[in-house]
């Protein structure tokens, strides 16, 4: 009978043998890793989902087409919860154990809490669901890049819209801008009214809810007293800007309605549909249905195969496929050119891809050399076809 | 003139939003009257209250009155399980202690919710007809005036209620002296067991009003935390200080986001409040409580 | 007291332990830590950072909680003000050990604005005044743009020692738990002292203290001001860590986080506050690991893990409260009180 001392003593010996061995294994050609830390819980829940699928969806897709020059595509996707805490944790476990090249952020606090210790690992670039401008800069955040317009350049594109309107009719109408106290909503406000000065749109009235406010009375009441023509909302997913539109219709005002990019998803149209109005507003890419884009319909092919059950595409998918296409092409400029996947090369990467073609998710060209994609369109809601409907040529401002 | 109608504009609208808000106040109040137990959970089980009303009027389809009954039946269920189970556990301890296992419970409902119905808004059918109201310069929206009547009759159900009927008077006699009332042969246990199911009531017809406005989604349990500013103006343990604390802030905050800018409609009551606290430490209309040693 | 335990001298009595076996495991314990960057990967060390700093904004709110009694709900308002004043001081070129005291000392006299109503309002009045402070507070940091940076925050330049740049969570580490032993070793020995003393009485009856002879006014914002300095050291640590922050990290739960902490490890005890600021950081961590380990065969767990981890947050809470009031740390004292004389019973 061996005694206690033995004992402990093989089996302290076994746990450093069993934590030392290392399995050897060959690669052919090394895998290229995208990690990601996508909001699947918490209240932005519907963009993590979505996001963290076409993620998925996107690199499946890749491998089944050759991957990226024959290199497989692993892709990686953590909760962040919208938490800065736990999508810190997450970021850092992943560059420690996974050591992803590119890695998709779930929004701007995020981006900032981790930008150091991407930037000192010097490989990895990082892309994610935020539109501020705030992560442009080049000296804090070389290694980022926006896969759309920021919200300050969406609501450009918004502004040359109605000016050129304006300009047809003859007549400039009344803007009035309702946005959310955060980051969603405001950023953009500085940049709408300098283009609305600089295209003599007058901006009459400027009203400031809170994110999660439900009582909207003072507001609306607000608002009616400027009597404007045109009222752009930013920064909200769908609450409350139903009920705000249907008092703003009770106190007698006809102006149209107008939001941008993830306000003009379904849930926002189809919710304003139901009392019959009919939303306008800028989207930098193409919708889910739309016909004339070759990618989009590749799009719908594979979820039709892989989750039948999903019956549209959301912006927040689709920003999340072309995140992982820009991913995938800076990969494929950098190994085409002979150059390891470092962060300085995949930055010059990026900003070499001009007029690139995205099979008509985004309708124009592509041109990342400024970190961001400034083209959109405005789509309108059509009550024939139950859907948006391009109203304008694509925009690039 | 035109300055006038646009005071009395946001004044009225100030006054006639805060019925819902007096409704989840009110909550708090006749929880912390009757039991002396704050209960931070209040914002969770009105946000059970509206996704109960949601289920039965917008999955089962039932008209908006039955929708609501059935929500106050399950609310009441809930209420009466809190009492028992955590509430009777820990009576005779701290007020920290009270006051974290109401924390405790409002994150146990919140995140039972979300994993009952998931995450994401869901739409709600409104519970009143709207009637808008327009006369010259001054316009109400529909929901403003239906929601305030709603509030201002279960209000004064309640305090008739109080008054007037026996069950009333024994849960007022419970709730100023327990042993007292006890040995009177009042029933504690169902008064206090009432008073629970009686505060679920009220933050279930708020939170049925506020979902049918638009949609239930998780984010209406915050709603709760910027009432706590009107509960300790009018003061923890009175009603009568609830319904004019309710007013005067629902006042300050219309007339806030009217002249001062939207920014500012949720930290002007607590600066109010914060102001009044020095000046009145039990709230407006609170009774001084007297310590002995 | 626990059989085979006496003191020979006042000085044996003042020690951190109580027999040479704790003695030795305290050591342990202590070279484990310090050797903690060697061994541990980049995740250990990087959850370890994290755990240090919410141990120190423990150890405060267990000051003013546990210690005196007033219910803070503003605790993590005053980790963000101690936040932005690193982040100025640090701009302005000040070395970290001078930025973070002078961050604590003025979140210690924000503390002393949001403690003064302390002695005309009382209990739970004196509670939902510090969340009026809170959001007010808030409010500031969102908008006073020149100062806090509005929603886009701050940067916090990395913190230096001689030059020698503290970049990396294996360095920042040795900083975390540095301020963590300093400030862990003061609230142990302000628990002994006339302070601590009087924080307990008031805490127990503020007017037999009075009575006593304990200033109330003084005593009562005094406890507040310290658990703020320690709020606003753990938030210029916080700031050191991240090198960025906004706004919305300071939220209400947050605060409620820290309470949580202090209920789960043991109020008014020093490894009360220890246990609870472990446990209560590396719950939801244990949670998701559990989920992603069980995504392959459940992946619909995956999506229910915030609300799930609130449930686990929750029951966690309750259950303390009901089962064991004084939290992890009488759960800790009771098993070393039966392992002490193990096998033989006591």
């Amino acid at each position: 009978m061996p005694s206690r001392r033995t004992l402990l003593k093989t089996a302290a010996a076994a746990s450093v043998g069993i934590a030392a061995w290392r399995p050897g294994f060959a690669q052919t050609k090394a895998d290229i890793v995208i990690g990601a830390a996508h909001p699947m819980t918490g209240f932005m829940s519907f963009a993590g989902v979505a996001s963290n699928h076409a993620l998925g969806d996107y690199i499946a897709w890749r491998n089944q087409n050759g991957g990226v020059l024959g290199h497989r595509i692993r892709y990686v996707g953590e909760d962040s919860a919208y938490k800065v805490d736990q999508g810190v944790a997450v970021v850092k476990k992943m560059i420690a154990s996974d050591k992803p090249s590119f890695i998709y952020l779930d929004g701007t606090p995020l981006s900032k809490a981790v930008a150091r210790d991407v930037l000192s690992t010097q490989m990895i670039m990082t892309g994610g669901f935020s539109s501020s401008e705030a992560l442009l800069d080049q000296k804090a955040y070389p290694h980022h890049f926006l896969s759309g317009p920021t919200f300050g350049a969406t609501h450009e594109i918004l502004m040359e819209y109605i000016g050129r309107v304006a300009k047809a009719s003859g007549s400039a109408p009344r803007i009035a801008l309702v946005y959310t106290d955060q980051e969603f909503g405001n950023e953009a406000i500085p940049h709408s009214k300098a283009r609305a000065q600089k295209l003599g749109l007058p901006i009459v009235q400027e009203v400031v809810t809170k994110p999660t406010g439900v009582d909207v009375t003072s507001e609306v009441a607000k608002l009616r007293r400027a009597r404007p023509d045109i009222v752009i909302f930013q920064g909200y997913i769908m609450n409350p800007v139903p009920e705000f539109v249907r008092q703003m219709r009770e106190a007698g005002l006809t102006a149209q309605v107008m939001s941008t990019t993830y306000g003009l998803d379904r849930i926002m149209y189809e919710a304003l549909a139901k009392n019959g109005e009919r939303l306008t507003g800028v989207m930098p890419y193409s919708y889910g249905y739309d016909t004339e884009s070759k990618t989009m319909a590749t799009i719908r092919e594979y979820v039709a195969k892989a989750r039948p059950q999903q019956d549209s595409i959301s912006v927040f998918y689709i920003h999340a496929w072309l995140t992982g296409m820009i991913f995938c092409e800076v990969a494929e400029r950098c190994i085409k050119a002979g150059k390891p996947l470092t962060m300085p090369n995949m930055k010059a990467a990026l900003e070499s891809i001009r007029d690139w073609d995205t099979g008509g998710l985004t309708g124009l060209l592509v041109d990342l050399s400024s970190h961001q994609i400034k083209t959109g369109r405005i789509y309108s809601y059509d009550p024939a076809t139950r859907r948006m409907e391009p109203a304008s040529g694509w925009i690039r401002v | 003139m035109t300055d006038f109608y646009i005071f009395l504009e946001f004044t009225l609208l100030g006054l006639l939003s805060s019925g819902v808000a007096a409704l989840i106040a009110l909550s708090f109040v006749l929880v912390y009257k009757g039991t002396r137990v704050v209960n931070f959970a209040a914002g969770e089980v009105m946000m059970l209250g509206a996704y109960c009303y949601y289920t039965a009027a917008a999955l089962w389809h039932w008209p908006p009155v039955l929708a609501l009954l059935a929500a106050l039946a399950a609310v009441a269920v809930v209420s009466t399980c809190i009492e028992a189970l955590v509430l009777r556990a820990l009576a005779g301890q701290p007020t920290i202690s009270i006051l974290m296992a109401t924390i405790g419970l409002a994150s146990l409902l919140h995140g039972a919710v979300e994993i009952a119905w998931g995450q994401d808004p869901l739409e709600t059918p409104a519970l009143l007809p709207r009637m808008p109201l327009n006369f010259g310069e001054v316009m109400i929206p529909g929901a403003a005036i239906g929601n305030f009547l709603l509030a201002a009759a279960l209000i004064a159900a309640l305090v008739a209620f109080f008054r007037y009927t026996q069950t009333g008077i024994a849960m007022r006699a419970t709730a100023s002296d327990p042993v007292t009332a006890a040995t009177l042969g009042v029933d504690i246990r169902s008064s206090q067991r009432l008073t629970w199911i009686l505060s679920g009531t009220t933050g279930t017809v708020a939170g049925a009003l506020i979902a049918g406005a638009g949609s239930v989604s998780p984010a209406l349990a915050s709603t709760a935390l910027s009432v706590f500013a009107v509960v300790i103006l009018g003061g923890l343990d009175s009603v009568a200080g609830v319904i004019l604390a309710s007013l005067i802030v629902g006042w300050l905050e219309s007339l806030t986001v009217g002249y001062v800018g939207g920014k500012m409609r949720d930290v002007f009551p607590y600066l109010v409040v914060l102001v009044i606290l020095v000046v009145r430490p039990h709230g407006l209309l609170g009774t001084r409580e007297i310590e002995r040693l | 007291m626990r059989i085979g335990v006496f003191f020979e001298t006042y000085r044996g009595e003042e020690q951190l332990w109580d027999s040479p076996a704790a003695k030795a495991w305290l050591a342990l314990f202590a070279l484990a830590m310090l050797l903690l960057p060697w061994w541990g990967s980049d995740y250990i060390v990087a959850m370890a950072c994290i755990v240090g700093i919410h141990l120190v904004a423990t150890l405060g709110l267990n000051i003013t909680t546990g210690g005196a009694g007033l219910i803070s709900l503003s605790h993590a308002a005053f980790m963000g003000v101690g936040c932005y004043a690193v982040s100025w001081f640090a701009r302005w070129g000040l070395p970290f050990y001078l930025a973070l005291p002078l961050a604590g000392m003025l979140a210690a006299l924000i503390g002393m604005l949001v403690g003064l109503p302390s002695l005309r309002v009382k209990g739970m009045y004196f509670a939902i005044a510090t969340l009026a402070a809170h959001f007010v507070l808030g409010f500031l940091f969102r908008e006073w743009t020149p100062v806090t940076g509005g929603p886009r925050g701050v940067t916090i330049p990395p913190a230096s020692l001689f030059g020698l740049e503290l970049t990396g969570d294996r360095r920042m580490f040795y900083l975390i738990y540095a301020c963590a032993l300093a400030l862990g070793i003061a609230a142990a020995n302000l628990g002994r002292s006339y302070v601590g003393r009087a924080f307990i009485a008031v805490r127990d009856r503020d007017i037999s203290a009075e009575i006593l002879g304990v200033d109330l006014l003084r005593t009562k914002v005094l406890a507040f001001m310290t658990g703020a300095f320690y709020a606003g050291v753990a938030g210029g640590l916080l700031g050191y860590f991240y090198g960025a922050i906004t706004s919305e990290y300071f939220t209400f739960s947050l605060s409620v986080f820290y309470l949580a902490a202090i209920i789960v490890g043991g109020m008014g005890r020093v490894l009360g506050s220890v246990l609870g600021a472990v446990f209560m950081t590396l719950v939801p961590e244990c949670l998701r690991l559990l989920s992603s380990a069980t995504s392959a065969w459940m992946p619909s767990l995956a999506n229910l893990l915030l609300p799930m981890g609130q449930v686990v947050f929750g029951l966690l809470i309750i259950g303390f409260l009901i089962l064991e009031p004084h939290g992890l740390a009488q759960i800790w004292a009771r098993i070393r009180r039966t392992f002490h004389l193990w096998p033989f019973r006591t």
